[in-house]
């Protein structure tokens, strides 16, 4: 359609312009932590160190609890991911399936959970799992992230758009409620069950507020609050150590994300969020 | 002069070409219809001349300037989408007059160009409503509208009436040629429908696969196609077309011997294997029959029959046209045509020979 | 479809029980808190009524806290709404090629956690070593104190919380862009007219219902993506010139322990909130046009 495309290039170098903002960060990230102390500050912009030395992850492996901190991590984010994907699954089919009174009330009341700064609800959160001596424990953690309420608009979206006639020959064939969950819808959106999964995997694993008030134990930290330690009031600091860690917090979820892309991309363009 | 020529256009997508080579002048003021099957290249071709598509290889010239690489808002073209393309946040006003504004026209111009138009096309009254509160033949409207304040010397539509339902065809088909009239400008009109084609066109562009098959007035493309597949695509129901081979002087066709006109004997001879075409209204009954095959099937079409005849020998098809006045036939038919009704197309390639067609005598009708 | 059965309550029962009780009983619990003065540790809460909400309202503090979180959402609206809205619109609808590869490469850092983007910003800006300092270094200016002053400290951490989200914003209103059918835009060029025409008339019209969800959740997340950065960084500082009107709500009950203040905040921010919401259904809503 586009006629002129010789004009098109100065978007495109606009456009390149801020994919580097975008990326040269995290390029820097990544030179960073194969180098030395030494080439930190003398030779702070090359991208390509002279000699890429794994000094840093073998320091962060021996005097952190690495694999710990990953394990936690992991341990966290896969449990609040798996129930919010259940929970939500579970509510969008009863918003899809029944009919009762105050619907629409219930699902509205449901979403606007998504709009509650967590500001509001973090002290009164904090001392009722503190009560449940739940506190330093991934539990205490995870308690309150068993359901989302963005997650129970989505899967309710992505119901709706199954043709009817599907539901009611399962209906017709006296199928359960279960049954025509589980063998006809679920096979039916599992793209966007998936899609959703993965974004909240992703938030899961980068959360750092919530795990913050819970986790004060360094063993029982996640990795994004074993980046704490490395921010000295000095402002001088180990840095590559310190990019190091970055790189192994930031790693999982980008190579989640760059697996899974245009799936992801995908499922997004489909859905879209018209209000 | 503002006509628009195609010199050697090509467009491709990668490996495929989707038009192949076009060469056509399209006259100033004249209404030329883009005619073919799906696939045919015939929206990409109008799409070229807009703009909205890219020319591969050759020329475009538009009033005489070459305008290959020229934005389409600089080609003063106002256009008509298959699906209309009104602004759905837009009051009709606005959809309409839209155009006018970008160009910085005054706003008492705009006005009165507005109100002619909305009384023209029988929308006034209907200003302040939205595109989704408008039925599809009033959509369409608007459309035009739209297209026609703009008084643009290019009019280009793409399947404007494709959406309609039959009746509402035939009334827009009589607008259309009405709104060319107003200011003749340059129309180019893109249909697979052939009446359509037939009725609004003054001339028409055949094009299959993206090749350029006849230009012509509708009358020369119905008596005189250019090749076998113009034949057969221009007419409902379409020509006949029956394989025959010219020996010893003599036609054999579905192992009849017929006897075309002896002028024309040198030029058969030089393709031996012809296709014959001759029309369904052109046949007739006949107690000397050139032809005769069993009755297969008698379509009842209102003022007219359709016979379907299983020619014997060999079994190949024949439609023959009869007014519904006279007494349905049964069994074993004999049918006859005039000479001066017959095109002959060459059995491999398809061209029309180009038979003379002007004789003495004819034969039975 | 069948009547109100115990059935639904149990498809709806995991979700809303969670719901209910991590959500809305506490901003319940928050209403109660704020009519009392605790430290969150004795075991005794006194009862002071409306004494919280009304020296947080006659403070001087309150001021700063507005105009912080003001500051805020204006950096925040343009990197996170405006600028994206811009973009996606080139992406979309300008180039010929590249775009996946465009939204693919812009979306990557809203994959990385915003403590890894408080700590690599921290090194990348720091005035005497950082790559930023050694750049502007060599073209002669002097790296400002990024972290220590007043409104500075402000639109950077914005700028941080904008190069994480801004990818995210970056993909929805694309996804929007590209619902715009395609024979719109030409009729519109056709008529001949200019890209920013073209943007203003027809694409953020027809674009209007993701663009209004776009800006509202800027602004209710934006604010709450603060607590990394700032909490990793400044906390609060310099002299509460980085905190706005969630933090402090988490100074005053995690810092200061003043539980009550804190949920007086709270509740205020809910307020707040709310009213945002209400204009915006009210007001806004009916400006969009939705597609049915």
């Amino acid at each position: 359609m586009k006629i002129n495309s010789y004009r098109d290039w100065y978007w495109h170098i606009l456009l390149l312009f801020a994919v580097v903002i975008q990326l040269w960060p995290l390029l820097f990230m990544l030179s960073t932590s194969f180098k030395t102390m030494d080439q930190i500050f003398l030779s702070t912009l090359n991208p390509l160190p002279a000699k890429p030395v794994i000094d840093n992850y073998l320091y962060v492996l021996k005097n952190l609890p690495l694999i710990q901190y990953i394990v936690n991590t992991l341990l966290i984010a896969s449990s609040i991911t798996l129930a919010k994907i259940i929970t939500s699954i579970l509510a969008g089919f009863a918003f899809v399936y029944y009919d009762f009174s105050h619907k629409e009330k219930l699902f509205n009341t449901l979403l606007l959970t998504f709009f509650i700064p967590i500001t509001v609800v973090m002290m009164p959160n904090y001392l009722f799992i503190s009560k449940l001596g739940l506190l330093n424990t991934p539990w205490g953690v995870i308690l309150p992230q068993l359901a989302d309420g963005m997650g129970i608009f989505l899967m309710r979206q992505s119901m709706r758009n199954i043709p009817k006639p599907l539901l009611e020959a399962g209906r017709l064939e006296n199928a359960s409620p279960w049954v025509i969950l589980t063998r006809i819808i679920l096979p039916l959106i599992k793209p966007s069950v998936i899609a959703m999964g993965i974004v909240f995997f992703i938030n899961s694993w980068n959360d750092y507020f919530w795990p913050l008030l819970i986790l004060h134990d360094k063993p029982t930290y996640t990795l994004p609050l074993a980046l704490q330690m490395f921010i000295s009031a000095e402002g001088g600091s180990e840095w590559g150590i310190a990019m190091a860690v970055a790189m192994l917090t930031a790693l999982p979820p980008l190579l989640l994300y760059l697996t899974c892309q245009r799936f992801i991309m995908n499922t997004f363009m489909q859905s879209g969020v018209k209000g | 002069m503002n006509g628009i020529i195609f010199e050697n256009v090509c467009k491709s997508y990668g490996e495929t070409a989707v038009v192949k080579d076009l060469n056509m002048t399209i006259q100033e003021g004249e209404r030329l219809i883009l005619l073919g099957p799906s696939g045919c290249g015939k929206t990409t071709t109008l799409r070229m001349v807009a703009g909205l598509e890219n020319i591969t290889a050759g020329t475009l010239k538009m009033g005489g300037q070459v305008v290959n690489t020229v934005e389409p808002g600089a080609r003063n073209i106002a256009m008509v989408f298959q699906n209309y393309a009104l602004y759905p946040h837009m009051t009709i006003w606005e959809n309409i007059t839209f155009g006018l504004f970008i160009q910085k026209i005054p706003i008492e111009e705009i006005k009165a160009r507005t109100e002619q138009a909305l009384e023209i096309l029988n929308l006034s009254g209907y200003e302040q409503r939205k595109p989704n509160e408008l039925s599809g033949g009033q959509k369409q409207r608007v459309a035009l509208c739209r297209s026609l304040v703009k008084q643009a010397p290019y009019f280009l539509l793409d399947e404007p009436l494709s959406n309609l339902d039959a009746q509402l065809r035939l009334q827009a088909r009589t607008e259309l040629v009405k709104i060319h009239n107003l200011y003749r400008p340059t129309f180019i009109y893109v249909t697979h429908d052939q009446v359509e084609a037939m009725t609004v066109g003054q001339r028409i562009a055949i094009m299959n696969q993206g090749a350029l098959q006849q230009l012509d007035t509708p009358d020369v493309i119905y008596q005189h196609p250019a090749n076998t597949f113009v034949a057969s695509f221009i007419g409902s129901p379409p020509m006949n077309l029956l394989q025959g081979a010219f020996r010893d002087g003599a036609l054999w066709i579905a192992g009849c011997r017929v006897n075309p006109p002896t002028k024309w004997h040198t030029l058969l001879a030089e393709h031996q294997e012809l296709w014959i075409g001759i029309r369904p209204e052109q046949c007739c009954l006949s107690d000397a029959p050139m032809l005769h095959g069993q009755i297969e099937f008698v379509e009842h079409l209102g003022s007219q029959r359709c016979i379907h005849l299983r020619l014997h020998q060999d079994g190949q098809r024949l439609l023959c046209m009869l007014p519904a006045d006279q007494p349905i036939p049964t069994g074993t038919m004999g049918v006859s045509f005039s000479w001066q009704h017959v095109n002959g197309f060459d059995g491999h390639v398809g061209q029309n020979i180009e038979l003379p067609n002007r004789i003495s005598h004819n034969y039975a009708c | 479809m069948n009547r109100f059965t115990w059935q639904s309550a149990l498809f709806l029962a995991p979700a809303t029980i969670t719901l209910l009780l991590f959500a809305y009983w506490p901003l319940l619990q928050d209403v109660w808190l704020s009519f009392h003065s605790w430290n969150m540790v004795s075991p005794t809460m006194k009862f002071v009524g409306l004494q919280n909400y009304l020296q947080l309202l006659s403070s001087d503090e309150l001021i700063k806290i507005l105009l912080n979180t003001v500051l805020y959402i204006l950096v925040l609206v343009c990197v996170n709404f405006i600028l994206p809205y811009l973009l996606s619109f080139i992406i979309a609808h300008r180039l010929n090629r590249f775009s996946f590869f465009y939204r693919s490469a812009l979306f990557i850092p809203s994959t990385v956690s915003l403590a890894v983007a408080s700590i690599l910003f921290l090194w990348i800006l720091n005035p005497l070593a950082g790559p930023l300092n050694i750049i502007l270094s060599a073209i002669g200016l002097e790296s400002p104190r990024w972290f220590k002053e007043s409104g500075l400290v402000i639109i950077i951490i914005g700028l941080i919380i904008g190069w994480k989200v801004f990818g995210y914003n970056l993909i929805l209103l694309a996804a929007a862009m590209v619902d715009v059918p395609k024979e719109l835009i030409e009729a519109a060029r056709l008529e001949n007219v200019s890209n920013w025409q073209l943007f203003r008339r027809i694409i953020v019209p027809m674009t209007s219902s993701t663009a209004l969800y776009v800006f509202v959740i800027t602004v209710v997340f934006g604010l709450q993506y603060v607590l990394v950065p700032v909490n990793m960084l400044t906390q609060g500082g310099p002299d509460q010139g980085s905190t706005n009107l969630v933090y402090i709500v988490y100074q005053y009950g995690f810092v200061f322990f003043q539980t009550g203040k804190a949920s007086a905040f709270a509740i205020l921010t809910m307020l707040i909130y709310a009213l945002f919401l209400i204009v915006k259904t009210k007001v806004l809503d009916k400006k969009v046009h939705y597609e049915n």
